[in-house]
């Protein structure tokens, strides 16, 4: 199990802002270790953004994305204390889901 | 940690002693200093948390105090890698429990991050009461002190959501410093005795030996090349390209700038109010820096008749987005007169007379 995201989100004039740090290794498959053999990727392969229940963001993450995935967006929405849950997906099927109120 | 307050007693009864007696040496020059101007200067903490204040702070106390003040140069979450190198990232939780931060060996992070570097949590708390915020030094009270410290400390994982940082329990954090076991003192850089000796350096050993030339020596130093005089001023001055803070300056280059036509009255006065203010420690006058040049500002707002009252709101509340990634921070600590008056004078041309 991944640790968890840290979320901010925070809405000022309808538009409501929201960071995102990620953990997670983010492997390509492209790297070898001090012994040469390849080590396996593992990155996230999607990730989705709910405000309450509505999808306001659903993005594909792919191997070129970097270590501990910092991400921000806006959307149009979101008062103080609604619900934002960001949740994601990797290619061995881990998943993770955090959630925050918004500030 | 004994033997740091060991010797740093001593050395603080040995420069009392000094100082009293410099003071003496030389009458009609200067004057002692009051008790009272002694310690508003003492404000420093050491890694045997010797001059460390009383207060408390939570992680949310400090994630508020961070939006306000931090989070413009070094991002919410500490991770800004805009400005400057970013604060937290590269430890792991092997490495809190030994103590040694294995990326800087190994080389496995990209970056050294302050909570890579750092031995001691002191240093943390002294660098953030006397250097920050970077517009505003010293301005935190501190409690806002340990709140900050709490939530950079719950940032690098170190403590958890809920933690409250206090004068009583800051002992701890030191014993889960990432790099805690990472410093060395067996070099010339520490004072007073040797480590065998009860002290904390080697003694003033030095770590090279620059031996003064006593025979055949050279008379003169020959420079063997240099720029070309045409080539000079091939990148424009370089003195006005570098910050007037920091370590490097940059030689004057170029042709000297044409004195103003017509002197402004009271120019030179607002130009030292920004070099008081510190707002040319990321701008400069006829150039970019961090931030936009004034001359660039200038030229942009030219002939728009709103634009000193938008850019004084601008200066008070801070922004970002105009002039690239790189924030400007809110300047709360200039008066509403300072602001229209700095904002004047650099719609004006940002004369120096």
């Amino acid at each position: 199990m991944a640790s968890p995201m840290r979320i901010r989100a925070a809405a000022k004039d309808g538009v409501t802002e929201v960071r995102v740090l990620m953990s997670h290794v983010m492997e390509t498959g492209q790297r070898k270790d001090s012994s040469g053999a390849v080590i396996p990727a593992h990155f996230i392969t999607e990730l989705t953004a709910k405000h309450n229940d509505r999808l306001v963001l659903a993005a594909e993450f792919g191997p070129s994305v970097s270590t501990n995935p910092y991400l921000a967006f806006k959307f149009a929405g979101g008062a103080k204390g609604d619900k934002l849950v960001v949740s994601w997906v990797d290619n061995k099927g881990d998943s993770r889901s955090d959630e925050v109120q918004i500030a | 940690m004994s033997r740091f307050s060991r010797t740093l007693i001593a050395l603080l009864v040995a420069g009392a002693a000094t100082s009293a007696a410099a003071w003496e040496r030389y009458p009609g020059i200067g004057r002692e200093a009051t008790p009272a101007e002694v310690q508003a200067w003492d404000i420093d903490v050491r890694p045997d948390f010797a001059g460390l204040p009383r207060g408390r702070g939570s992680v949310d106390d400090g994630l508020a105090l961070w939006e306000t003040h931090c989070a413009s140069c070094h991002g919410v979450f500490g991770e800004s890698n805009e400005v400057f190198t970013p604060l937290v990232g590269g430890t792991t939780q092997k490495d809190i429990e030994t103590g040694r931060v294995e990326a800087l060996v190994t080389g496995a992070f990209p970056q050294r991050t302050t909570l890579m570097k750092v031995a001691t949590v002191s240093t943390l708390f002294d660098y953030i009461q006397r250097a920050m915020p970077w517009t505003a030094p010293k301005s935190l009270k501190p409690d806002e002190v340990y709140a900050i410290l709490a939530y950079l400390l719950n940032l690098a994982e170190l403590v958890p959501a809920d933690f409250e940082l206090s004068d009583a329990n800051i002992h701890a954090v030191q014993a889960s410093m990432p790099n805690r076991n990472g410093m060395s003192t067996d070099h010339a850089m520490w004072p007073g005795a040797s480590q065998a000796k009860g002290g904390i350096g080697n003694g003033g050993m030095p770590d090279v030996s620059n031996v003064a030339c006593m025979t055949d020596c050279k008379k003169d130093v020959v420079i063997a090349s240099a720029l070309p005089a045409y080539a000079q001023d091939a990148h424009g001055n370089l003195a006005e390209q570098n910050r007037a803070v920091g370590q490097t300056r940059g030689k004057p280059t170029g042709a000297p700038a044409e004195a103003a036509a017509q002197p402004a009255v009271g120019a030179a006065a607002t130009l030292a109010l920004a070099k008081a203010k510190g707002c040319m420690a990321c701008h400069g006058v006829a150039n970019k820096l961090i931030g936009p040049g004034y001359n660039e500002i200038a030229q942009k707002y030219q002939g728009q008749a709103d634009a000193e009252g938008r850019l004084v709101a601008r200066l008070k509340a801070g922004g970002q987005g105009v002039w690239g990634a790189v924030p400007m921070p809110p300047q709360a600590h200039l008066k509403d007169e300072e602001l229209a008056q700095l904002v004047k004078w650099i719609l004006e041309g940002a004369k120096a007379q």
